[in-house]
């Protein structure tokens, strides 16, 4: 332990002595020896730092770079997503756009005039009741206005226009319990009532018991209704059903020309209703 | 073996210590690295090793810089002999008495060098900012300093 303090001791003052001494004598030979000594035997590993730096000179401003790479990756990545879901959305656009294009040909060809109107709502408690559409008032539709939809490029009835607003409606649909058409069946045009249930299919009551009802037999609006226009497919009959002996009639189901599940456009006839047909609101504007 | 070991560490040290400055420092300041060695060669390596890695490493800052040749020397040097006695008493191998020793030491360090460009050079201009900054980097890159040079020791048997 001694010894070891003596060497360090002696350690100490003998490179305390140098130091001091090239403090001391600075421009002395000795001293300028040792600099120049000193500095040809470090000088190497600044020459080779300094020759070799450009392989780490840029490493901060790299790692800054990576840095922002990835951030900007992250941003990258955030916005393909968006325009992936962009991209989705304007292929259903597109499947959109095909289809009102494909529907507004066919409005063309209806014999009435009217207005395309987006369903806006549906509501799960009623969905073969009623709907919301994005048209009302302010597009010139009423009360009772005959709502067609479309189904594999037929024009179908929907329902009719149960209440107006000024930039939307309510339509009650044919499906729902309350509503109800006077049909003709088949060629004959022998008439009966299609009534709602609810549910997705169509009930049609008081058909003479000499009609020929098949399944798969057309019903389509009869003239003798007022509500609708004549000639409008309103389905076609499912299941006939035996008349009962208490009734000089028999019952149908009839599927609707229309599905409501897949409706997304509908569109709103104009027409020249009776007053009485009308609303309050709208018989007083007339 | 050892002994080139330890040059090329030396090299090393000063080395990273010279890029570092060049290319890392953050509002001009950098951790001195070559007093972080000086400091962990005083406590990791003998007496006499200690010191004499402390005039070396002395002299390279001494080296690097323009003004007076010696004075890092000299100040490490005393601060090697300084730890040799300080680790006779304390256990300078954890980290909080090597926290302290680097803030403490760093402070003295560049007082004493301080006091030398006043005394051998010219009136000195003590730089406060990093008067008041860089012993806490030092502080910081000592540990550091120190587990690397722990592993050199025992892998290599320098020191």
């Amino acid at each position: 332990m001694s010894r070891e303090k003596d060497a360090a001791n002696y350690a100490v003052v003998f490179f305390t002595a140098v130091s001091i001494l090239l403090l001391l004598f600075p421009v002395s030979k000795i001293a300028h020896t040792v600099r120049i000594a000193a500095s040809y035997s470090l000088y190497p590993s600044l020459h080779y730092g300094a020759r070799y730096t450009h392989y780490v000179r840029n490493v901060p401003d790299n790692f800054i770079s990576l840095l922002e790479t990835d951030q900007e990756n992250r941003a990258l990545k955030d916005k393909v997503r968006e325009l992936e879901v962009r991209l989705q959305n304007a292929s259903a656009a597109a499947g959109e756009n095909e289809r009102l294009t494909k529907e507004m040909g066919l409005s063309r060809s209806l014999p009435w005039g009217g207005v395309w109107s987006r369903i806006v709502n549906k509501t799960p408690a009623d969905w073969y009741g009623s709907f919301y559409i994005d048209r009302g008032s302010e597009s010139g539709v009423t009360v009772n206005d005959t709502v067609l939809g479309m189904e594999q490029g037929k024009a179908g009835l929907a329902g009719r226009v149960l209440e107006v607003y000024p930039k939307f409606s309510k339509v009650l649909l044919l499906t729902n319990g309350a509503a109800s058409a006077v049909c003709a069946i088949g060629p004959e045009g022998l008439e009966a009532l299609v009534e709602g249930k609810g549910t997705w299919m169509l009930k049609m009551n008081y058909v003479p018991e000499e009609a020929v009802l098949t399944e798969g037999t057309e019903v389509v609006t009869s003239p003798g209704g007022l509500l609708f226009p004549p000639g409008v497919s309103v389905g076609k009959v499912k299941k006939v059903y035996p008349r009962e002996s208490s009734m000089n009639f028999v019952t149908a189901d009839v599927v609707p020309s229309v599905n409501v599940n897949t409706l997304k456009e509908v569109f709103v006839l104009r027409r020249s209703l009776p007053e009485e047909l009308l609303g309050p609101r709208q018989a007083e504007k007339k | 073996m050892s002994i080139i070991f330890e040059a090329i560490v030396y090299l090393a040290v000063g080395s990273a210590y010279w890029w570092w400055a060049q290319n890392l420092t953050i509002f001009g300041l950098a951790p001195n690295l070559i007093f972080a060695a000086a400091l962990c060669s005083a406590i990791l390596a003998g007496p006499v090793k200690g010191v004499a890695w402390g005039f070396f490493l002395g002299l390279y800052a001494d080296m690097l810089g323009s003004d007076m040749f010696g004075g890092y020397a000299l100040t490490y040097t005393l601060m090697a002999y300084g730890v040799y006695i300080i680790k006779r008493h304390f256990d300078m191998d954890g980290l909080f008495s090597q926290l302290v020793a680097s803030l403490a030491l760093s402070w003295l360090s560049i007082l004493f060098y301080q006091g030398l460009v006043i005394s051998f050079s010219r009136p000195g201009h003590l730089d406060l900012r990093i008067f008041l900054a860089e012993p806490f980097l030092n502080a910081l890159a000592v540990p550091v300093m120190f587990q690397v040079f722990y592993r050199l020791k025992r892998g290599l048997g320098i020191l």
